[in-house]
């Protein structure tokens, strides 16, 4: 009963557009004084700062830093612009360019958002020109951004390996091969949708020119050297790859491509503090939630249910996928994955699921959150950057939102998609 | 609002400069530790007062991203409410969110005075623990008085609201 009131409190505070802090703090304080009264209340204080002090968790600030740099200079220009020169003749033409430059710059950058307004105002021109229509480019665009958040690095991945305890790098070698099917499957809808629109490709570029730009781009091609080269050679923690792609883009930028000033520099590193605390003030309080969860055995609860359901694994993840499609819906994508993993990993463990191959159906669909209406995090960020309504964003999504679920069915139903990645590096 | 300015400076300046020297810092002791011998033995307090550094940051960002519109909330079934019941519920906001944050103030204090008495210490920089707890006291404290700024109409957090990046 006052669980019940509890999460009509949560969904109130929801809708009436309270700050996710508050929808996540103020129903983790209520259980407690209910439940849990006894307890000293400073608890609450040493959970919230729990919640966020683990060195693995500075890998997301300096990926938020990188990601800005990267997007204000000319980092992410020309990233696009040696996908451009190498995809732009295909028949699809600019669509793939926006894939392909979705996908580059998500190598470097771990979030959605961020690739959205780093690629966004690029691309948008140039496939109105070619020929596509406005609600699909506008739904290409946003639906990309997603790659981003599989390929490495990924910040979704190092949260949900913080709370699980599963290998960083692990994560981000499934997240490769998962990436890169999401963005097959996205270059195939592309390619249907430019065969029944005409679309115009652009000319091929000669091998001379595409030389050209890859050797003009070559410091952005670094930095994906930098991160997956120094993970995977074992050089370097997610951590510590992190801190270096911050300065190798700062000074790229700054004293090579001679692209940002000083004072733009205390405006990245300003607005990336800020983009930094927004995300880790629900980091905070998810520790606090997931504290309680814990406390309440919700985990235990869910596998004696399927026990004595007698169901397995399959018709588990069908629950999970259900789940997160619904939550993700209304709710932003990373307190969702606050929220859903502390009961639901446990009981993946218990029916035998790889913690890397759970990582991945969480991953993906939490990038699906990121596009699904009516709260979708990238398409806030497509409407601010390109100034379009979100409604008109969210009429072109609708498409996409189909190539992603068919994408969710293979990977939570064929573990081996994300798991022969690792097990090729890492054996076993 | 001379005072309020002054604040926002000091926030910004805090929240850049920290930043700043996380990065730096960090780097350095990768750097450091690619060297090796006792050049990286030296720099193991880096990473704690990486981590430190990171947690004042971050909550003293949480005033300044309320007053920016920048906190993440779902307002598309808010926007839908008549100008009056619209009203009503901002100010529900404020409320709530003021007292939520002198709330976690108050306990933080306690927090703060509780692990100060324990004498508990950093394990490498040998920091008392305690004030470290000041982050979010500090920083809820700086939410609390933007809801509150709010409130009393002092301030205009919504007009400027967008998406959470």
């Amino acid at each position: 009963m006052i669980v019940a009131l509890i999460f009509i409190l949560a969904l109130l505070l929801l809708l009436f557009g309270f700050e996710m802090l508050l929808v996540l703090g103020l129903p983790a304080l209520a259980y407690k004084q209910s439940f849990y009264a006894t307890m000293p209340d400073i608890i609450v204080v040493q959970k919230i700062l729990g919640g966020i002090d683990h060195t693995t968790l500075l890998a997301i600030p300096f990926f938020i830093y990188a990601a800005n740099v990267m997007g204000s200079g000319q980092i992410a220009r020309q990233l696009v612009d040696v996908v451009k020169s190498l995809v732009g003749h295909t028949r699809g033409g600019m669509g793939h360019v926006v894939v392909g430059g979705s996908m580059a710059f998500g190598s470097v950058s771990g979030s959605a958002p961020a690739t959205v307004a780093a690629i966004a105002k690029m691309v948008y021109p140039e496939l109105r020109r070619a020929g596509y229509s406005d609600k699909f480019s506008l739904g290409l665009i946003v639906s990309s951004a997603e790659t981003a958040l599989l390929i490495p690095p990924s910040i979704t991945m190092i949260v949900y390996g913080w709370m699980t305890g599963t290998s960083i790098a692990q994560l981000f070698a499934a997240g490769l091969a998962v990436g890169l099917f999401l963005g097959l499957a996205f270059a195939i809808y592309v390619m249907i949708v430019a065969a029944r629109d005409k679309v115009e490709r652009s000319p091929r570029a000669p091998w001379s020119d595409r030389l050209v730009l890859i050797w003009q781009a070559k410091w952005a091609l670094g930095m994906p050297a930098i991160i997956l080269g120094g993970i995977y050679s074992g050089l370097l923690t997610a951590t510590e790859s992190a801190a270096a792609s911050v300065v190798y883009a700062l000074l790229v930028e700054l004293l090579v491509l001679r692209s940002l000033s000083i004072k733009d520099v205390f405006r990245i590193t300003e607005q990336s503090a800020i983009n930094t605390s927004i995300i880790f003030v629900l980091l905070a309080m998810g520790g606090l939630v997931s504290y309680f969860v814990t406390l309440a055995q919700v985990p235990n609860q869910i596998i004696n249910f399927i026990m004595a359901a007698d169901a397995g694994w399959i018709s588990f993840l069908i629950v999970v996928n259900i789940l997160f499609l619904v939550i993700g819906m209304f709710i932003d994508p990373n307190s969702a994955m606050l929220i859903l993993v502390p009961p639901l990993y446990p009981v993946a463990m218990a029916l035998g699921i790889d913690p890397v191959h759970f990582g991945m159906i969480v991953t993906l669909n939490i990038s699906l959150g990121m596009i699904t209406p009516p709260f979708g995090l990238d398409i806030f960020v497509a409407s601010s950057t390109l100034g379009k309504s979100v409604a008109t964003i969210i009429s072109g999504v609708g498409p996409f939102v189909v190539v992603n679920l068919i994408v969710l069915l293979f990977i939570t139903y064929i573990p081996q998609i994300s798991l022969f990645v690792p097990r090729l590096i890492f054996g076993g | 609002m001379l005072a309020l300015n002054a604040l926002r400076l000091v926030e910004r300046s805090f929240i850049v400069f920290t930043f700043l020297a996380m990065v730096t810092l960090y780097f350095a002791s990768v750097v450091a530790r690619e060297i090796g011998g006792d050049v990286a033995t030296s720099f193991a307090w880096i990473e704690e007062a990486v981590r430190m550094l990171n947690l004042f940051m971050v909550f003293f960002g949480l005033g300044l991203a309320l007053e920016r519109g920048r906190h993440v909330g779902i307002r598309n079934l808010r926007a839908k409410l008549p100008p009056a019941a619209l009203a009503m519920a901002l100010k529900l906001t404020d409320v709530v969110g003021l007292l939520f944050s002198v709330y976690i103030v108050w306990l933080g204090i306690e927090m703060v005075q509780f692990v100060m008495n324990s004498g508990q210490r950093s394990p490498t920089l040998g920091i008392p623990m305690g004030l470290i707890y000041l982050a979010p006291t500090i920083g809820f404290g700086l939410l609390g008085l933007r809801y509150a700024l709010s409130l009393f109409g002092l301030i205009d957090r919504f007009s400027g609201e967008e998406a959470a990046e």
